[in-house]
């Protein structure tokens, strides 16, 4: 006898839960390709009635400003798939920027940078998972408290200043390019590829999606809520801290405290949503996110070369977020119907 | 030892007991809190316990404590609403109310009118995309913060109106010591939602609606137009909000509501309002905007840099959350 199928031996309720298959109708079902498809659009319209989008210098202008949108929206994925969020990135980016930045004043290197960037971020994330996780709280409450004690912690840590005359010890992180691309785009490739392979290989990557499809059946079914939540939350402040070398490194020699992250939150969310993962948990991938940060990325670019008011960009980012939302849910209930 | 004599029946107060009291009535704990924080800083803030200084800081919570009863009607609804859009509301139906004053050179009354019809128009997109639609709140409203605060600002091009009637500032004027904005606006609001919530048929369909959707629906409540009703109210309240501080900084800023959302929210939850839904109630609401509004005043008179004000927030609310969620499960409110 032929090993049974696992994907035909559940009923399709669970088939969420089991790595997806590649067929052609995946292929076209999946949020990826309408992404790419709009993409392609975009540019291609935008090369042809402005010569200056299609340089490289601005695709790697693009890729660079997204980058840390990108690193932080591999963990703001994986927290939205067990039906979270975390609205305190932003927050905590600045934290992370300003004690980064005030070590490399005091002449750190870069393997303290790392190391330093890393451990805040981690903590940070740490103290939004127990919270959650032990506290037994909606994520969206304790983060927006967290956004705010954040951000007295970083204005506090500064007295209020900006920080300048920081070394460019980082520097790689934020301008420099491999292969021809920003590193600090590789790094975010490298990050999306980890948890891409966490998510859908092991089983506590899988659990990911169980915990968000049902958290009560996900409990029962043996899946470590606790452990689960805390990890998501810490992950993310990794991430976050990560990202926060990637805007030292190309903020230059000046950090201007008050303004680290403002809104960064928004950039991260409207990637995840945008890249296909569900608001209310239970489905997306991190590769779709990556193309959200790409497409959130290009309009906010193509806004600039256009030369609409940058005002704008906002009211069209949050009418963006609507949209798939919206198109994402008319979706699900024609498969339900 | 064992005392068999039959015992005089005593009322019980043991630790549990109070523990649940106060933990059951967020009213009689917040009552506790006020008095404590009273307390505190008339010892130590000079100027702090007069009455000129304590009925005129309720003049800073007005904003916001109207914002905290929409936040209370909405979050009440359950599955997950809330608001996170009253800041950008107020912000846009501010710019809204100040053009109308001056490009369009409305007189004060009809302008009013009209900016209260607006908020309710904005809200209505909130209810419509929750309700009618079927997201999720969060992302709605958090979609809506960014999109309206962007259209105030692009309207005004971030720069504020100034040149409004003066007969607005009368609002902002006080009558012994008393700050007419509360006597006038907050005083009528507060009357005019407890009313709504505890005694008309709706308010309690909002009750229904939040502690179960499903059961709610088969006792014949309007769900989606319950929902819906709840958002336009909202947004409604943040007309109201736009126009009172318009009269406060005398001018209409496109920046008047940025931040708010997190004090609306902060005194809600702080109010016992459960996140879950179907738990809440105005008079604990109203506690917790004095709360919050005083211990602000007090810092501000203890020379506490005020950026302290925003941490105190954040840290009030997740331990008032983490007090809540405890509260429920404890004793399985709902």
């Amino acid at each position: 006898m032929a090993t049974p199928n696992r994907t035909h031996a559940l009923p399709g309720a669970f088939a969420d839960l089991l790595p997806p298959r590649f067929g052609l109708r995946e292929v076209l079902d999946a949020r990826e390709a309408s992404i790419v498809a709009v993409l392609v659009v975009m540019a291609t319209a935008l090369s042809i009635a402005y010569p200056q989008f299609r340089t490289l210098d601005n695709v790697n202008n693009i890729l660079l400003a997204v980058a840390q949108v990108a690193i932080v929206g591999v963990g703001m994925t994986m927290v939205i798939i067990t039906g979270g969020i975390d609205v305190s990135v932003g927050s905590a980016l600045s934290v992370c920027a300003v004690v980064v930045g005030m070590r490399l004043q005091d002449g750190a290197g870069v393997l303290e940078a790392i190391v330093v960037a890393i451990a805040v971020g981690t903590a940070i994330g740490l103290v939004n998972g127990l919270l959650i996780g032990l506290g037994r709280v909606h994520s969206i409450i304790i983060t927006f408290g967290m956004l705010n004690i954040l951000r007295v912690v970083s204005f506090k840590l500064t007295g209020g200043k900006w920080l300048s005359g920081v070394p460019n010890t980082v520097n790689y992180f934020g301008s420099g390019t491999l292969l021809k691309l920003p590193f600090a785009w590789w790094i975010a490739m490298a990050m999306a590829a980890v948890a891409w392979y966490y998510m859908r290989r092991r089983p506590t990557g899988r659990h990911l999606y169980a915990l968000g499809g049902n958290p009560e059946t996900a409990r029962l079914a043996g899946v470590g809520v606790l452990k689960r939540t805390i990890f998501v939350y810490t992950i993310t402040g990794t991430l976050v801290g990560v990202a926060s070398l990637v805007f030292v490194g190309g903020a230059g020699s000046v950090i201007q405290t008050a303004q680290v992250g403002i809104g960064f939150e928004l950039d991260v969310i409207a990637a995840v949503v945008i890249g296909g993962t569900s608001i209310l948990g239970g489905k997306g991938s991190v590769i779709g996110t990556l193309l959200g940060a790409i497409l959130v990325g290009t309009i906010r670019n193509a806004l600039v070369v256009v030369n609409v008011n940058s005002l704008y960009s906002n009211l069209i980012l949050g009418c963006l977020i609507l949209l798939t939302v919206a198109l994402d849910l008319l979706r699900r209930r024609g498969r339900l119907a | 030892m064992i005392d068999l004599v039959a015992r005089r029946p005593r009322p019980q107060i043991s630790w549990p007991a109070v523990l649940r009291f106060l933990l059951v009535e967020r009213t009689a704990l917040l009552v506790i809190l006020l008095g404590g924080l009273i307390a505190f800083y008339a010892s130590t803030a000079q100027d702090f316990f007069t009455f000129s200084n304590l009925a005129g800081s309720t003049a800073f919570g007005v904003e916001v404590g109207i914002l905290a009863l929409a936040e209370l009607i909405v979050i009440v609804t359950g599955r997950g609403a809330i608001d996170l859009s009253v800041g950008s509301t107020v912000s846009l139906a501010s710019v809204f109310f100040g053009e109308l004053v001056t490009k369009f050179g409305l007189s004060l009354w009809p302008a009013i009118i009209l900016t209260l019809l607006f908020g309710f128009g904005l809200g209505s997109i909130n209810g419509f995309f929750v309700a009618v639609a079927g997201l999720p709140a969060l992302i709605v409203t958090l979609a809506t913060l960014f999109a309206f605060s962007s259209v105030a600002l692009v309207i005004t091009n971030t720069i504020p109106i100034s040149d409004v009637p003066p007969r607005l500032y009368d609002l902002a004027l006080y009558w012994h010591q008393i700050p007419r904005q509360t006597l006038l606006v907050y005083l009528p609001v507060i009357a005019l939602i407890y009313v709504l919530l505890r005694f008309t048929v709706y308010g309690r369909h909002l009750y229904g609606l939040g502690t179960n959707a499903l059961a709610a629906r088969f006792a014949a409540t309007p769900v989606v137009l319950a929902r819906f009703g709840a958002f336009a109210i909202s947004g409604f309240l943040c007309g109201v909000v736009a126009i009172v501080t318009s009269a406060r900084f005398a001018s209409a800023r496109p920046d008047a509501g940025v931040g708010l959302e997190l004090q609306a929210i902060t005194i809600a939850v702080l109010g016992g309002v459960a996140i879950t839904g179907g738990v809440g109630a105005v008079p604990p609401v109203v506690l917790a905007t004095l709360l919050i509004t005083l211990n602000n005043n007090g810092m501000n008179l203890s020379n506490i840099d005020q950026i302290w004000q925003q941490a105190a927030l954040g840290g009030i609310l997740i331990g008032s959350a983490l007090l809540n969620a405890f509260a429920l499960r404890r004793y399985r409110l709902s």
